[in-house]
C-alpha cells in the first residue's frame, strides 16, 4: 500500500504550483485516518512543504473536513429552504430517534455521525441526505427507518 | 524605469486636485492632498491591497458602488469622494465602524492600546456615537499567549488579517493563521503551540487594535505616560531604527522607527524583546576587585580608578585590548586614544576582520527587494547574523529574484555568468573566513559589480559595530602594533569579549585582566578588575552598519552605573590625554578622520548612506582565508570532524536574561554534513554523543545540505569547552 | 404549455443518461469541437459573442465579452477554469448536467481551451457531489482514450464544501490551496487568475451550451428566448412546493406561472401560492401575485428581482416568512468566509435580530434596525455573498411586513404549524470550533 506521502506527491504533481495539492492532500489523509488529528496535519504539511498551521488554517475553512473524529458512517441532512419547505426537519428528526443522537453527534457505537447541511444541490428532489457522500432523494421521515436499518447492518458486516 | 511609470495623473479628490505618479495607492494619492482615507487592513509593506475591512469605502465617479479606497491607484482623472465630501462614503464608513464594533469588547480602559489605538481615533472620527447592538457579542478567553511574548485578545480581533499576512507573506513563517470561516473566524497559531519565529514581534506593532499586545508592557503604561527615543538597534550589524518606549526612566518596550532603506518598519525579536537585560538580577553595578576568599569585593568608583590606574601604569605597555565589536565608534576611539596615545598600547584583539574594498559596492539593503539574483555565500544562516536581511531577501524571492544559498564562494561557471550579466545581482557574505568582506570584494569586482549600480555586495559580520570599533581604534592613534610576551593586562572590553574562549584562553596567560562588562557571570572571577558596563540603550553614540551607514544611538534611560565614555575620560586625564567625556565631541573628533568631518546633525533621525568609493584591493590581502574544504575523511568510521562554532540569533548574554525570550533559544544540536551523518548512519533527530580533548556532550542530530563534508556545526551555548576537532559518534 | 427545448440536455430527453462517449457521439457529441478546431480561436471567440450567450452561474455576464478580456501576450499559459461549484440554494442543474452530459462539458471545455488558447483547464467541482465527480473522471478517462483532448490537459479538483468557493476569485483561491476568500478586483482573473496568470472562468452550464452555439451557428442560438439580452434556453431548477419538482431546460422569457403550474403541475396538497425565490437564495423574493413575469433578464430586473442561477423556489402559505429570512441569513452567515467586516459581522447580527423577532422579543425598531443593516451591508462588501444575505431578507421584510410585524407580539403567529418550524440549520450545529456566549 503506497504511503500517503507519496500520494500527496502524485497529487502535487498534477498541479502548476504544488500548493494546489492542500484541499486534496487533507482529504486523502482524512480518507485515511477518518478525521484529521494533530498527527494527521503534521504529516499532510510534511508531505506538501507547508506548516501544520496553514494546513490547519486552510482545512478549517472547509465543512467536508473533520477536525475532530467522527463516526464509521456519516449522515448528512440537508436543512437548506428548499428541502426544509418538503419536510428535511421531520427527516431529521426521524433520524435523531431512529440513532438516538442529536444533529451535530455521533452514536455511542462509534458508527453514526448526524449532521445538517447546507444546500447539496439536490433541490427539486427533496429531502435530500448524503450516507457516506452517497445521496438519498426524494425522503420522507418515512423512509428513515430502512436507511438506518442498512448502515446498521452494514457496519455490521464489516465488524 | 519605463515611461509609463513615471507618467503623472491628477486625480480629484474631495475637490483637490493633486498630481502623483500614476499607479500611486489612492490612500496615498489622497494623503498628498492632504486628505485621509482612513484604513485598518491596508498596510503596503504587507503586499498587494486585500480591501478586507472596509473601512477606506470612498465614492468614485463614474462607479455606481463604493469602492475600497485601498485598493485603488492614481488614475488620470480619478475624482473621488471621501467621507469628508460624501454622504454615501461617510455612511459607509460609519456602517463599517458599527460592524466592527458590534462584537467588539469595547474595554479600552484596560486595554493596553488605549490612547495609540487606530480603532479609537477612527471610531471617534467616522464612527457611530453609540451601539444598537443588544445582542450576546461573541465571547472568547482571553487572552491567550500565542507565546511567551505575544498575548492575543480574540474579542478585540476586527479580523483585519494583517498578522496572518505578516506570516505567511512576510516572514514567510507560515505560523500565526487565521482558522474557521466568517463570524466564527480566529486567529491562532498550531494547536495552541507558541509561535516561534524570528520575526513574530511585528504582530504587535501590526495589529490595529489591542488583540496582539506584549506581555513585557503588559499593563506598563498608558501613552500620556511615556517618552519615545529614537535610537538604532545595538544587537546586530543591521541596526534597525528604534524608538524605545520609556517611562520614568526605565526602557518599557521597543518599537520599530521605519528606516525604509534598512528595515522597512521590520524588527527582529531579539532586538524587539530583548530589552529586559537591562534590569537583570545579575548586572554589575558596581565596580568588583578581585579577592582571594570572597572571589571579589565591590568598590567605590574612585577606588576603582585608582585600581585601573595601577593596573595600566603597572603593565608598562604590555597591554593588549580585547574588543567585542559592540562598543560604539565613541567607546572604540575613546579607549584607543587613551591606551595608544596615552600609554603606547596600541595591541589590540579585534573583533572580527573587517575591510574597507566593500565600500565599492555600497547600496541600500533594500536594493535587495528589487535583484533579480541574490547568492548568498556561506554557511550562517543570514537570519543569525543580519535577520532583516532575511527578510529583504524574501522579498526579493517574493518579487520574482532567483535566491541561490552555497556554502562556499564557489559560483560555477553558469552562475557567474548570470551574475555579472545582471543590472541586478546582489551578493551577500553569511559565514565565516570572509576576511570582513575583501574575499566578496574580490568576488564582487570581479564579476563587475561594482560598476553597476542596481548590483551590490554585503558582509554580514558577525558582531554589530566591528568595522567601526576597528577604524575607530585604528585612527586613535599612531603606532604599531607589538605582541607583549607576556602580556601584562588583557583589557576585555564587552560581554562578547569575555564570553569569547580565545580571549579567555589569552586571559589565562595575562598577569592582569582588567574587564568592562555587564553581568556577573561573565569576568567575575577571572578579571582582576571588572568595570561595570552598559547597554547600547543607555549609551549616546555611533554604529556603523553592514551597509556603510553611520548611525546614532541615543541614550534612552540614564544608566544604573556611569557610561564608558565618562570614566575613559577621567582615565585619560590621568594620562594626560585630552579626551572629551561627550559623544558629540568625540565623533566630531573621529569624524575627522573618518567619515569627512560629518556631524551628528548630518547623521539625522534616519542615517544616509554615503556613496560607493572607488575599488581597490584589499590589502592586506585577506587576513583569515577561508580553509579549503578538507577531503572527507576517506574510510575512517570515527573520524574527527572540524567544529564550526557560531551564535544563534536567539543566544547572547542579553537574550540569556529575558524571560520571554528563552522559548526562543536554540535547541542543543549539532548540524551534520549528509555524508558524514551517512557514513556514521546517523538520522536526522538521533542524540548523538559529541567528544573532544576529553569532554563530551550530547546533542540532536540535524542534517544540513549548506555543510561542507568534514565539517560540524555547534551553538555557541552548546558547544561548550569542545575543541576545534570532534569526534561525532552515536553513544 | 411552454415546450422544453433540449439545448444543453440534448440526448438526455425523458431522463435518459448520455454518459458513455459512444452515445454521446452517436447524438453528434464532439462534432462542435472538430469543427471548432477548423476555425480559428478568434472566429471561435466570435461565434459566442455573436451568439448572445451570458452566464448561466447567475452573474450573467456575455460570455464572449468575458473572453475577449484574457490579456494577451503576458508570456503566462492562459488558463479555463470551469465553475462547477454549485451551491446556491435551490440549484442544482449543473449536478444534472454532469451526470447526465458529462461529455458536453468536456467538449465544450475542449472548445473554449481552444478559442481561447489555453491547455490547461480545470473543473473545480463542488466537494459533495461525488457521484458527478466519478461520472465526469470516467469521461474524461473515455474522452482522453479516444484522443480527443488534443493536448489539452484538464484536471479534476474537488472542492470541499464552502459555497463561497463559487465566487469566481474565492474559487482561485481554493483551486491554489488556501482559503477560499475572494479576492479584491481588480486585478480581474482576465488578467490576473489562476497563478496570477490570465484566466477564464465559466459555469458549467455555460461551458457546456458552447458545443451547440456551433453546432446550431451564433446566429441561429441567438434567436431562442428573449434576444438580444436573454438569448438561449436555461437549464431551470425548479423546488420547493411543487409537484414536479426538477430541472426543465426551456427558453428563455417562458413565464413563472408556466414553469410553477404548466411544467411544475402546481402546488401539491391543495395549498395556496405564496412566494417565488425566482434565482436562487440570494434574489429578492416574488409575492404571488408577480407570477406573470416572463424569465428573462429584463422582465425580471422590472419585477425587482434577478434571474441568478435560475433556481426556482416555489413557497406555499405554509412558510413563516420570518423563518425563511431566518433560515436565508443562518445559511449565508454559515457560508461568509469572514474576510469582509459588513458580511462577517452583519450576516452574524441578521441572525441575532431575526430570531428575536421570531422569538417574539422585538421591536418596531428592530424590523426598521434589520432593514438598516440590510442597507448597511448592501454594496459594501467585498464580493456578492453579502449583498446576498442582505438582499433577499430585506424584500422579505418589504412585501411581508405586516407578516414580521405580527411577530412582535408573541411571535410567530403560524404557532408552529411553519413548514419552516424549528428547522435546524448547520451554523446552530455545527462549527468547527464551538464559542462560547455570555449576555452583552
Amino acid at each position: 500500500m503506497s504511503t500517503l506521502y507519496d500520494e500527496i506527491q502524485e497529487v502535487r504533481a498534477l498541479y502548476p504550483v504544488s500548493r494546489s495539492a492542500t484541499l486534496p492532500a487533507l482529504r486523502l489523509a482524512q480518507e485515511r485516518y477518518g478525521w484529521l488529528s494533530e498527527e494527521a496535519f503534521r504529516e499532510v504539511a510534511k508531505a506538501l512543504d507547508e506548516t501544520p498551521a496553514y494546513c490547519m488554517a486552510v482545512a478549517s475553512f472547509y465543512d467536508m473536513y473533520h477536525l475532530k473524529p467522527v463516526g464509521r458512517h456519516l449522515v448528512e441532512v440537508c436543512t437548506n429552504i428548499p428541502c426544509a419547505l418538503v419536510g428535511a426537519q421531520q427527516v431529521l428528526e426521524a433520524f435523531e430517534s431512529e440513532l438516538g443522537v442529536r444533529a451535530g453527534e455521533t452514536t455511542e457505537d462509534g458508527e453514526v455521525t448526524l449532521r445538517t447541511v447546507e444546500c447539496a444541490g439536490g433541490c427539486g428532489w427533496g429531502t435530500v441526505v448524503a450516507v457516506d457522500h452517497r445521496y438519498r432523494e426524494r425522503l420522507t421521515a418515512g423512509d428513515v427507518p430502512a436507511i438506518v436499518e442498512g448502515i446498521r447492518s452494514e457496519a455490521g458486516n464489516a465488524s | 524605469m519605463s515611461a509609463t511609470e513615471t507618467e503623472t495623473a491628477t486625480v480629484t479628490v474631495d475637490g483637490r486636485e493633486v498630481q502623483v505618479p500614476r499607479g500611486t495607492g489612492l490612500v496615498e494619492t489622497a494623503a498628498a492632498a492632504g486628505i485621509e482615507i482612513p484604513v485598518f487592513c491596508y498596510e503596503p509593506r504587507l503586499g498587494p491591497a486585500v480591501g478586507a475591512c472596509r473601512m477606506c469605502l470612498v465614492e468614485v465617479e463614474g462607479v455606481p458602488k463604493l469602492q475600497a479606497g485601498c485598493t485603488l491607484t492614481a488614475q488620470d482623472g480619478m475624482v473621488v469622494r471621501t467621507a469628508q465630501s460624501s454622504a454615501k462614503a461617510a455612511e459607509g464608513q460609519n456602517a463599517t465602524l458599527e460592524f466592527i464594533l458590534v462584537n467588539h469588547p469595547l474595554d479600552c480602559p484596560v486595554c493596553d492600546k488605549g490612547g495609540e489605538c487606530p480603532l479609537q481615533d477612527l471610531t471617534f472620527k467616522y464612527g457611530p456615537g453609540q451601539t444598537r447592538m443588544t445582542f450576546p457579542k461573541r465571547t472568547f478567553d482571553k487572552p491567550i499567549p500565542i507565546s511567551p511574548a505575544i498575548a492575543l485578545d480574540r474579542e478585540r480581533c476586527i479580523l483585519c488579517y494583517r498578522c496572518t499576512r505578516f506570516s505567511s507573506d512576510v516572514a514567510e513563517d507560515g505560523q500565526l493563521v487565521a482558522r474557521n470561516r466568517g463570524a466564527q473566524s480566529l486567529i491562532t497559531t498550531f494547536e495552541d503551540e507558541s509561535y516561534r519565529a524570528p520575526f513574530s514581534g511585528n504582530v504587535i506593532e501590526l495589529c490595529p487594535v489591542g488583540a496582539l499586545t506584549s506581555t513585557q508592557y503588559r499593563f506598563e503604561a498608558r501613552p500620556w505616560e511615556i517618552q519615545n527615543v529614537p535610537t538604532v538597534c545595538g544587537l546586530c550589524p543591521v541596526g534597525c531604527n528604534i524608538s524605545a518606549t520609556t517611562r520614568e526612566g526605565k526602557v518599557k518596550r521597543i518599537l520599530s522607527r521605519n528606516h525604509p532603506e534598512v528595515d522597512q518598519g521590520w524588527l527582529c525579536d531579539k532586538g524587539r524583546f530583548a530589552f529586559p537585560h537591562l534590569y537583570a538580577e545579575d548586572r554589575i553595578v558596581d565596580p568588583l576587585e578581585r579577592e582571594r576568599r570572597r572571589g571579589f569585593g565591590e568598590r567605590s568608583w574612585d577606588d576603582a580608578l585608582d585600581l585601573a590606574e595601577a593596573l595600566l601604569r603597572g603593565a608598562q605597555g604590555r597591554i593588549v585590548t580585547a574588543l567585542s565589536g559592540s562598543e560604539t565608534l565613541e567607546q572604540a576611539y575613546a579607549l584607543g586614544k587613551l591606551l595608544r596615545q596615552g600609554l603606547g598600547a596600541h595591541s589590540a584583539v579585534l573583533a572580527e576582520a573587517t575591510s574597507s574594498a566593500l565600500d565599492a559596492f555600497r547600496a541600500p539593503l533594500s536594493s535587495i527587494a528589487d535583484a533579480e539574483i541574490v547568492v548568498v555565500v556561506g554557511e550562517d544562516e543570514v537570519a543569525d547574523r543580519a535577520p532583516i536581511v532575511e527578510l529583504w531577501i524574501k522579498q526579493a524571492r517574493r518579487n520574482g529574484a532567483e535566491v541561490v544559498r552555497l556554502a562556499e564562494p564557489k559560483l560555477g561557471e553558469e552562475l557567474e555568468q548570470r551574475v555579472s550579466s545582471s543590472e541586478r545581482a546582489i551578493l551577500i557574505w553569511s559565514g565565516r573566513g570572509g576576511g570582513g568582506g575583501a574575499r566578496l570584494a574580490e568576488l564582487g569586482h570581479r564579476l563587475g559589480l561594482d560598476e553597476k549600480p542596481g548590483c551590490a555586495a554585503f558582509h554580514l559580520p558577525a558582531t554589530p559595530n566591528g568595522r567601526g570599533v576597528t577604524e575607530a581604534w585604528a585612527a586613535a592613534a599612531d603606532g604599531e602594533e607589538e605582541n607583549p610576551e607576556p602580556i601584562g593586562l588583557l583589557i576585555v572590553s564587552g560581554d562578547e569579549a569575555a564570553s569569547d574562549p580565545a580571549v579567555r584562553a589569552l586571559a589565562e596567560d595575562a598577569e592582569h585582566v582588567l574587564a568592562i562588562t555587564m553581568f556577573h557571570g561573565l569576568a567575575v572571577g577571572w578579571a582582576d578588575l571588572v568595570l561595570p558596563g552598559t547597554s547600547y540603550l543607555e549609551r549616546d553614540g555611533s554604529f556603523f552598519n553592514l551597509e556603510g551607514r553611520v548611525q546614532r544611538l541615543r541614550r534612552t534611560v540614564i544608566p544604573p552605573v556611569p557610561d564608558e565614555l565618562a570614566w575613559i575620560a577621567k582615565l585619560a586625564e590621568r594620562f594626560g590625554v585630552e579626551l572629551s567625556p561627550h559623544a558629540s565631541v568625540v565623533f566630531s573628533e573621529l569624524s575627522e578622520k573618518l567619515y569627512g568631518g560629518m556631524s551628528y546633525g548630518e547623521v539625522g533621525e534616519r542615517a544616509s548612506l554615503p556613496d560607493r568609493a572607488t575599488y581597490t584591493a584589499p590589502t592586506p590581502a585577506p587576513v583569515a582565508p577561508i580553509p579549503p574544504a578538507e577531503a572527507p575523511p576517506g574510510d575512517h568510521f570515527l573520524g574527527t570532524l572540524k567544529l564550526r562554532r557560531y551564535r544563534p540569533l536567539f543566544s547572547g548574554s542579553a537574550v540569556e536574561r529575558v524571560a520571554e525570550l528563552q522559548f526562543q533559544r536554540p535547541e542543543p544540536v549539532i548540524e551534520l554534513a549528509a555524508a558524514d551523518a551517512e557514513r556514521r548512519q546517523i538520522a536526522s533527530g538521533e542524540i548523538v554523543s559529541v567528544r573532544s580533548n576529553g569532554t563530551s556532550v550530547q546533542l540532536r542530530a540535524s542534517i544540513s545540505r549548506l555543510l561542507a563534508a568534514g565539517t560540524a556545526r555547534i551553538a555557541e551555548e552548546h558547544a561548550a569547552d569542545l575543541h576545534r576537532d570532534i569526534e561525532v559518534v552515536k553513544p | 404549455m411552454p415546450a422544453e427545448q433540449f439545448l444543453v440536455l440534448a440526448g438526455a430527453e425523458g431522463g435518459r443518461l448520455l454518459t458513455k462517449l459512444a452515445d454521446y457521439r452517436a447524438v453528434g457529441g464532439f462534432e462542435a469541437l472538430a469543427k471548432a478546431r477548423t476555425m480559428e480561436p478568434a472566429q471561435v471567440v466570435q461565434e459566442i459573442l455573436d451568439s448572445g450567450l451570458r452566464g448561466r452561474g447567475g452573474a450573467f455576464f456575455p460570455t464572449g465579452r468575458k473572453a475577449s478580456f484574457l490579456a494577451q501576450g503576458t508570456g503566462k499559459p492562459t488558463y479555463l477554469v470551469v465553475n462547477a461549484d454549485e451551491s446556491e440554494p435551490g440549484t442544482f442543474k449543473d449536478r444534472e448536467i454532469m451526470f447526465t452530459v458529462p461529455h458536453r462539458l468536456i467538449e465544450g471545455c475542449l472548445i473554449t481551451a481552444h478559442a481561447i488558447g489555453s491547455d490547461r483547464v480545470f473543473i473545480y467541482i463542488r466537494g459533495e457531489y461525488l457521484h458527478e465527480f466519478e461520472v465526469i473522471k470516467a469521461a474524461l478517462e473515455e474522452v482522453h482514450g479516444a484522443n480527443l483532448l488534443g493536448g489539452v490537459t484538464i484536471v479534476l479538483h474537488r472542492g470541499a464544501g464552502a459555497y463561497i468557493c463559487g465566487e469566481e476569485t474565492a474559487l482561485l483561491e481554493s483551486l491554489e490551496g488556501k482559503r477560499g476568500q475572494p479576492r479584491t478586483k481588480p486585478p480581474f482573473p482576465a488578467v490576473a487568475g489562476l497563478y496570477a496568470s490570465p484566466s477564464l472562468i465559466n459555469n458549467v452550464e455555460t461551458i457546456a451550451t458552447v458545443p451547440k452555439i456551433l453546432e446550431l451557428g451564433a446566429k441561429e442560438y441567438a434567436k431562442i428566448g428573449v434576444p438580444p439580452d436573454s438569448s438561449g434556453t436555461r437549464v431551470f431548477s425548479l423546488s420547493g412546493n411543487v409537484v414536479n419538482g426538477g430541472n426543465y431546460e426551456l427558453p428563455m422569457g417562458v413565464t413563472l406561472r408556466e414553469l410553477i403550474y404548466d411544467v411544475g403541475g402546481g402546488i401539491p396538497n391543495g395549498r395556496e401560492l405564496k412566494a417565488v425565490i425566482p434565482g436562487g437564495s440570494s434574489v429578492p423574493v416574488l409575492t404571488a401575485r408577480q407570477i406573470d413575469v416572463p424569465l428573462d433578464a429584463g422582465s425580471m430586473a422590472e419585477a425587482g428581482s434577478m434571474l441568478g442561477s435560475g433556481a426556482i423556489v416555489v413557497i406555499d402559505d405554509r412558510c413563516c416568512m420570518v423563518q425563511l429570512g431566518l433560515r436565508v441569513a443562518q445559511f449565508y452567515m454559515h457560508e461568509s468566509c469572514g474576510k469582509c467586516t459588513p458580511c462577517r459581522e452583519g450576516t452574524r447580527w441578521m441572525v441575532q435580530i431575526l430570531e428575536s423577532i421570531e422569538a417574539g422579543t422585538a421591536s418596531e425598531g428592530d424590523l426598521d434596525l434589520l432593514l438598516d443593516v440590510c442597507d448597511r451591508i448592501l454594496g459594501k462588501c467585498l464580493c456578492p455573498l453579502g449583498d446576498a444575505a442582505a438582499m433577499p431578507v430585506a424584500s422579505y421584510i418589504d412585501k411581508f411586513r405586516a407578516e414580521f410585524r405580527d411577530h412582535l407580539d408573541g411571535g410567530c403567529p403560524m404557532q408552529g404549524e411553519s413548514s419552516l418550524e424549528n428547522v435546524l440549520a448547520p451554523v446552530d450545529q455545527h462549527t468547527h470550533d464551538p464559542v462560547a456566549e455570555v449576555p452583552a
